[in-house]
């Protein structure tokens, strides 16, 4: 455990610590809660559009932040991964999933601050607006975001067992673009159906998405399936990250 | 028991050889110097004996366990300085020297001993509350070299560590590598002969994976028929390239 602990607390402070984290992982999505916003109060109310309202937005947000948490994971072990950091640490007594587990915890920790803020951020906006927000719906919202926590940290964690320092980010903005996107942040996936929605579906962006804002409505019957299908692909990338964690490491000390 | 000792160790890299046969033995307390040019193999044989690297054949031992089956063991009682700065760039030098003690599990009070030691060692003073990023190159190799004397091992690997450092800042490092002469047993590895002529008990010239000559400076003197470990080790790597192109 004081493995894991000092491991965890170094990754946790080398993430706070870079200032472009801020910026991406909070001002960002914080910054396109109010700009939604102001976009919903231009759009008619006979236009029938609820997808900016502070009901839905709040939970393609706190989606759309998690993505960018994903990069700061890739980004810290491509970092470790490059430089002789991870070396000398596999030259002492850590094992690989005391490596991984230094890796979860700590960004899941922030994680779950970052869902805080945004879930704090649209309370402030629905009073502003008037638009009901229950505080036991959104916080059953953050507890439904915890499969997308885990599935957005085995994504950084994978692309940056995978890939270079160079390659990684780049991939993850590819996944950052089709988790906002295929995730119906900023469209309404549904209405649209299609092809579209098909790919949607498949996808656990969406169920993630979906799974948040059911829970911020209090819809339990609504939450379930899509919290599972989200969950079952958590349990899958984890599982695969660990695995390609662990090849990598075997395969770096050959 | 000697502190490190290799039978025939051999690292292979598809159709390269990278460290061929090595029969080497460290005694304890030795400073123990490998010397070659880039490719000789000597990082290697640090990669393998501080089980970084799995050997192809052969075997090596530290402290009596084997590096291979007993890397856990071994691992207790190594620490390792990479060629390359191995710091916490986002983390103080402080926190980075609690880092390490937090991975071997040192009590608060044990942490805070060792840390005043090494802060002490390496006159850590004035930038200990400095984020490691912001160091100049010599100070990160100090903390990199101080971490890895911090869990107190009993054989300490040193691979290239006043690399691009200016004359000064060399001069100082072997200060204090100079000060743990027989209280551990050290690997060096270097491309400065000075440095290997300074600080070395005994040095092993390390030629295309393969050692091609081993003893003290006198010995290697004597062996060569030349002066000055610059033109030893020129002679013995002539000699060497000479023998293989005639056979």
């Amino acid at each position: 455990m004081n493995k894991i602990k000092a491991f965890s607390v170094r990754n946790f402070k080398e993430i706070i610590r870079d200032p472009l984290s801020y910026i991406f992982c909070l001002g960002f999505p914080l910054v396109m809660l109010v700009i939604m916003t102001l976009v919903n109060d231009s759009i008619p109310p006979e236009a029938g559009m609820t997808i900016f309202r502070i009901d839905n937005l709040a939970g393609g947000i706190a989606v759309f932040g998690l993505t960018f948490l994903m990069l700061f994971v890739c980004l810290t072990v491509t970092k470790d991964r490059s430089g002789a950091f991870l070396t000398r640490l596999y030259a002492t007594p850590m094992r690989s999933g005391d490596f991984i587990a230094g890796y979860i915890l700590p960004t899941a920790l922030l994680a779950l601050i970052q869902i805080l803020i945004t879930l704090i951020a649209s309370f402030i906006v629905s009073l502003i607006t008037g638009i009901k927000l229950d505080p036991v719906g959104m916080f059953l919202a953050l507890l439904s975001l915890i499969p997308a926590v885990i599935l957005m940290i085995s994504f950084g964690l994978l692309f940056g067992t995978l890939f270079s320092e160079k390659a990684a980010p780049g991939l993850c903005s590819i996944v950052i673009s089709l988790a906002s996107f295929l995730g119906g942040v900023w469209f309404d996936a549904e209405s649209t159906g299609g092809v579209l929605f098909d790919i949607c579906k498949v996808l656990p962006f969406w169920h993630a998405v979906k799974a948040a804002r059911m829970a911020c409505a209090m819809d339990l019957n609504g939450l379930f399936p899509h919290l599972l299908i989200t969950a079952a692909y958590a349990i899958v990338f984890i599982t695969t990250a660990i695995v390609v964690f662990k090849q990598k490491m075997k395969a770096d000390n050959q | 028991m000697y502190a490190i000792q290799t039978k025939k160790l051999t690292k292979k890299y598809k159709s390269k050889t990278a460290v061929s046969e090595l029969d080497l033995t460290v005694n304890e307390g030795e400073l123990f110097a490998l010397l070659g040019v880039n490719g000789a193999g000597k990082t290697t044989t640090i990669r393998m004996l501080a089980c970084l690297s799995k050997p192809t054949s052969g075997e090596c031992s530290v402290c009596g366990f084997d590096c291979l089956s007993q890397s856990d063991e071994v691992k207790k009682l190594i620490g390792i300085s990479p060629q390359d700065t191995a710091v916490a760039e986002n983390l103080t030098v402080l926190e980075n020297l609690k880092l390490i003690c937090g991975i071997y599990g040192y009590s608060p009070e044990n942490t805070s001993e060792k840390i005043t030691k090494m802060t002490k060692l390496f006159k850590l003073d004035e930038v200990l509350n400095s984020r490691a990023k912001t160091l100049s190159g010599g100070w990160k190799r100090k903390l990199s070299i101080a971490m890895a004397l911090i869990c107190e091992p009993k054989v300490l690997f040193l691979d290239e560590p006043t690399l691009g450092l200016d004359v000064l800042a060399r001069r100082e490092l072997w200060k204090v590598v100079e000060s743990l002469k027989g209280k551990i047993t050290m690997v060096l590895t270097t491309h400065y002969m000075e440095e290997a002529e300074q600080l070395s008990d005994r040095i092993a010239i390390m030629i295309d994976g393969s050692v091609a000559a081993l003893g003290t400076l006198p010995e290697l003197e004597q062996q060569s028929g030349e002066t000055g470990l610059e033109n030893v080790f020129v002679r013995i790597a002539e000699d060497f390239g000479k023998g293989a192109s005639d056979e």
